[in-house]
């Protein structure tokens, strides 16, 4: 069946054969560095005081000439794979194009030059987009209380758990600091707890990679402090019992965090805050498809609902008549978390992908992006195993089960997908099956992407039936360089050029 | 809708393959109750693509901005010059719109930039190794001071009150959840004015203490000698953590690496990035080789493929939180990555003279600015680089002047009790970059003249 659904094309995959020079290390362009390039400025005398501090040795950063600069970093490109030049179905990770008017309109220079520390009534214009953001992502989440300013979704967790920690020693409770997390959460997760003061318990998945509801009541005492839930899971499953699991918390004296880098499931169309989850961090970087620009910068803003509304950071973005003003004091709040604002050029982004959809079409994020991970299910299940059965979310979960009698590994199929175009799908996580691989289409790939897709997964599983499993094992063979042996760089670290 | 490529004739093949037979339908383990009809939420009506621009463009005319006004503004960011080129190689859809490197056949272009920069900005602080970036240069101090609890075993930490106040904050919130101590030298009262006092500092220092946090050059501009702190770290076996929040400085003065530094954290939003209200800016994280387990964050390795062929990786990731979970060195995962290529661009296309020259010409402007002050300003003494206070008689001279510097579109420096808030509200934080002229600075001491 693997190839009835597409019609036949020359080519299948699109396969990487392009042009790929290999380009020395910059320090290995072996030349004087040309004369410096051209600076503005005040060529004057710098004071004696200052003079008795001068730098003895130079830093030998090379210096190459503005053509040969542009030569090395293109180049460099393409290497890489991104978005806009292939599939990338990266579980939990929402990889969906970048809009590039949004590009455009971040570097206007009243957006791209200016000061947080300059004079408020010279930035009206950006603090207004900004909480026009917060009282969006207000009705997208559920919960109204927003903070714009962690940096990322780990920030973005770590300020929630503050929040929750502060509350509850306002109630006098400070012996509340155990945070449950199930065994199917981000790595963050358990680390941002730490970083809070607070330990975490794990949660053993239920027999459908849910939370099994029994086990959050045997460890829910008076020492909870909060649950973190990823809601869709990260097997791509709808927490249906969110509301009972609000109540169960809530009735024990904790709080409900939600770990929303799976929001692009929902977006839209249901809302966590309506659940009873309390406080939610927002990667725009994954639903807002802001860039990830080879990893990072993101942001991570934390919505919250009425109780946890007193402790949030500061600066605030409040409107306080027809003006705009980013608050610095709060008797209340858990206090400053990054040093600026924020992330602003990553939230305009965000602004502006959600005005292209509007509220009339905001849904049609969360509804295409479910439509393709159940599309590309729908053509796998039968050749791949699914450990846990029926419609997935925004993202499907599959193992190498079947394979792993042919001797072939997720890690193997991962690779082969390279060769074949594609990049890989997230690998080996979740924890909670063995040898995950983690799909996510998001909302913006055509039925032929998703087709394309398919079909070469579906090549390797036949490639294993068939025996010809050697090409897997040594995959990929197509691009600029092999499999990397990332033993070697860990057990001897080379992190700088010593030529 | 542009950005989906779906028809509804598509959605319904799409459906009818899946064997359901609406949207609805996929949603349907969603509970009833949580639904929402669409269009309900209060949000704007969508946009076209000249609808967006159109509204960010007024937005964008409201605030005024560095190709209208004349900068003096530091504290922490700093209107520098960045070349055309830096911003179209971090366009490119190759690096814009890539992920995380973990598959690093297909992304050896981010590792290799990763690699370069970490080279470059190890060179330029005079460090041994750096890594992939901090979100910015508060987080990257408060990550140095776990990571010194972490190296020394120890959960004392001293930090001089002439550190930036915003990292100093971050850093005690950071801190107050942990078990442990964390004292902040005052400065004020001390010898020294707007400056640091060292030996204020080092008294302050027992054999508990896990490390001393001090800026270099400091949050008020002065430069000054990390030697006597070295020594005093030494005999308390703690470490010296050095926080800088203009790295071009060091292409000038000495490198925190040569003034003894054990972790040296700060900002590299100088090093081609737009001031862009706060963010995205670039966290640097540097320390000693020996350190290097404890670091936290992404960092990129030397390696080589199934050829032989050189080759880039992420490496180190069992400190990592996808790994170790709550034991890790930090929760950090996404991070600054495009703002490294940013960096590194902007770096190799200056060079180490290009460097030096941003770095003379910023302090020459504030040298040429202190040195023609009119006598009912001062200026705080002492070796500065590119950062100084100054001192008016009361708040309401010091305003004066601020308004009419705003009129003749200069913004001639930070409230400084606005940042610190401790500070009498009659200073002004000022900073100069190359993007200061001669005539910028003759305007300013014209109308600091006739506000007197």
């Amino acid at each position: 069946m693997s190839c009835n659904d597409t019609t036949e094309t020359t080519f299948k995959y699109s396969a990487t054969v392009g042009i790929q020079h290999e380009e020395p290390l910059l320090f290995e362009h072996a030349h004087e560095a040309p004369e410096s390039i051209n600076l503005p400025g005040v060529n004057g005398d710098i004071s004696a005081a200052l003079s008795a501090f001068s730098r003895q040795q130079a830093a030998n950063i090379p210096g190459l000439s503005e053509p040969e600069t542009v030569r090395h970093f293109v180049r460099l490109s393409q290497w890489n794979h991104g978005i806009e030049t292939g599939f990338y179905p990266l579980g939990s990770c929402t990889m969906k194009y970048n809009p590039r008017v949004n590009e455009q309109v971040v570097r206007l220079p009243g957006l791209a030059h200016i000061h947080p520390d300059q004079p408020q009534d010279t930035t009206q214009g950006v603090l207004e987009l900004l909480y026009e953001l917060q009282g969006w992502l207000g009705e997208i989440s559920g919960l109204p209380h927003l903070t714009l300013q962690p940096a990322a979704g780990a920030h973005g967790e770590l300020v929630g758990l503050m929040m929750i920690r502060a509350a509850l020693d306002a109630r006098g409770q400070q012996h509340r600091r155990k945070v449950l997390v199930p065994d199917s959460a981000h790595g963050t997760n358990p680390a941002s707890a730490a970083l809070c003061g607070m330990h975490t318990v794990e949660l053993k998945s239920g027999a459908d990679g849910r939370i099994d509801l029994d086990e959050l009541k045997r460890h829910l005492d008076d020492e909870t402090a909060a649950l973190m839930m990823t809601n869709p899971n990260t097997a791509g499953a709808f927490e249906s019992d969110v509301k009972e699991i609000c109540q169960l918390v809530h009735d024990a004296g904790g709080f409900v965090y939600g770990d929303g880098a799976n929001l692009n499931a929902l977006v839209g169309v249901a809302r966590p805050g309506d659940m009873g989850i309390d406080c939610l961090h927002i990667n725009v970087h994954k639903t807002f498809s802001t860039p990830h620009g080879g990893g990072g910068p993101g942001a991570g803003p934390v919505a919250v609902n009425d109780m946890l509304a007193p402790y949030l950071p500061v600066p605030r973005i409040e409107k306080q008549g027809d003006t705009f003003a980013l608050v610095a004091n709060c008797e209340t709040s858990i206090g400053p978390v990054l040093g600026t604002p924020g992330q602003i050029g990553v939230l305009l982004r965000a602004h502006a992908y959600i005005s292209a959809f509007g509220r009339q079409h905001l849904h049609q994020i969360a509804g295409d992006a479910v439509l393709n991970a159940n599309y590309i299910l729908h053509r796998l299940k039968e050749r791949y195993h699914v450990p846990f059965k029926g419609l997935c979310k925004h993202e499907c979960l599959l193992t190498d089960e079947i394979q792993n009698k042919h001797g072939v590994k997720t890690l193997d199929i991962a690779k082969r997908l390279i060769d074949l175009g594609f990049h890989p799908m997230t690998v080996y996580f979740p924890l909670i099956v063995h040898g995950a691989m983690l799909i996510e289409p998001t909302e913006t790939e055509s039925r032929e992407t998703l087709d394309a897709f398919c079909d070469a997964m579906l090549d390797i599983a036949d490639a294993c039936e068939a025996g010809d499993t050697e090409m897997l094992h040594e995959a990929p063979l197509k691009p600029f360089r092999r499999r990397l042996d990332e033993t070697q760089a860990a057990r001897n670290p080379v992190l700088v050029w010593q030529g | 809708m542009r950005f989906l490529p779906h028809t509804d004739t598509d959605r319904s093949a799409m459906l009818e393959k899946i064997g359901v037979s609406a949207m609805s339908d996929l949603f349907a383990d969603i509970p009833a109750e949580f639904h929402l009809d669409e269009g309900s939420l209060n949000i704007a009506d969508a946009l076209s693509e000249a609808g967006i621009v159109r509204k960010f463009t007024r937005a964008a005319e409201k605030n005024r901005n560095a190709t209208n006004t004349r900068y003096f503004l530091g504290g922490g960011t700093y209107n520098h010059f960045v070349p055309a080129v830096v911003d179209y190689i971090i366009s490119r859809g190759e690096f814009l719109t890539a992920y995380t490197p973990y598959q690093p056949e297909i992304s050896q272009g981010t590792l290799q930039a990763l690699f370069e920069f970490q080279t470059m900005i190890a060179r330029l602080t005079g460090m041994d190794v750096s890594n992939a970036s901090m979100y910015e240069a508060a987080t990257a101090t408060a990550e140095a001071a776990l990571m010194a609890r972490r190296v020394t075993r120890k959960n004392r930490v001293v930090m001089a009150g002439s550190v930036n106040p915003r990292y100093r904050s971050v850093t005690a919130n950071y801190l107050s959840r942990l078990d442990g101590e964390f004292v902040e030298v005052d400065m004020a009262g001390s010898g020294t004015t707007f400056g640091t006092d060292l030996d204020k500092l080092i008294a302050a220092i027992d054999e508990k203490t896990a490390c001393v946090i001090v800026q270099y050059p400091d949050f008020y501009g002065s430069v000054y000698d990390l030697s006597p702190l070295r020594a005093a770290c030494d005999a308390a076996k703690c470490l010296m953590v050095v926080a800088f929040s203009d790295v071009s400085a060091f292409a000038l003065i000495e490198s925190p690496g040569a003034m003894g530094a054990d972790i040296a954290v700060g900002s590299g939003q100088p090093l081609g990035i737009p001031m862009g209200f706060g963010g995205p800016h670039l966290g640097l994280f540097t320390c000693k080789q020996k350190y290097l387990r404890q670091m936290p964050g992404r960092v990129c390795g030397l390696t080589s493929d199934a050829d032989g062929k050189r080759g880039f990786v992420l490496t180190l990731s069992t400190r990592e939180q996808h790994i170790r979970r709550e034991k890790a060195t930090s929760n950090i995962c996404t991070n600054q990555g495009l703002m490294c290529t940013a960096a590194a661009t902007y770096m190799t296309l200056m060079g180490d003279a290009g460097l030096a020259t941003v770095a003379r010409h910023s302090a020459a402007a504030l040298q040429s600015l202190v040195s023609q002050l009119p006598d009912h300003v001062t200026a705080a003494s002492g070796a500065r680089f590119n950062e100084t206070v100054l001192s008016f008689v009361d708040q309401e001279a010091r305003d004066a002047f601020l308004a009419a510097a705003k009129a003749g579109d200069i913004f001639a420096g930070i409230p400084l009790e606005q940042i610190d808030s401790a500070a009498e509200p009659r200073h002004l934080l000022v900073a100069t970059t190359e993007m200061v002229e001669t005539d910028d600075i003759n305007d300013y001491l014209a109308i600091l003249e006739v506000t007197k």
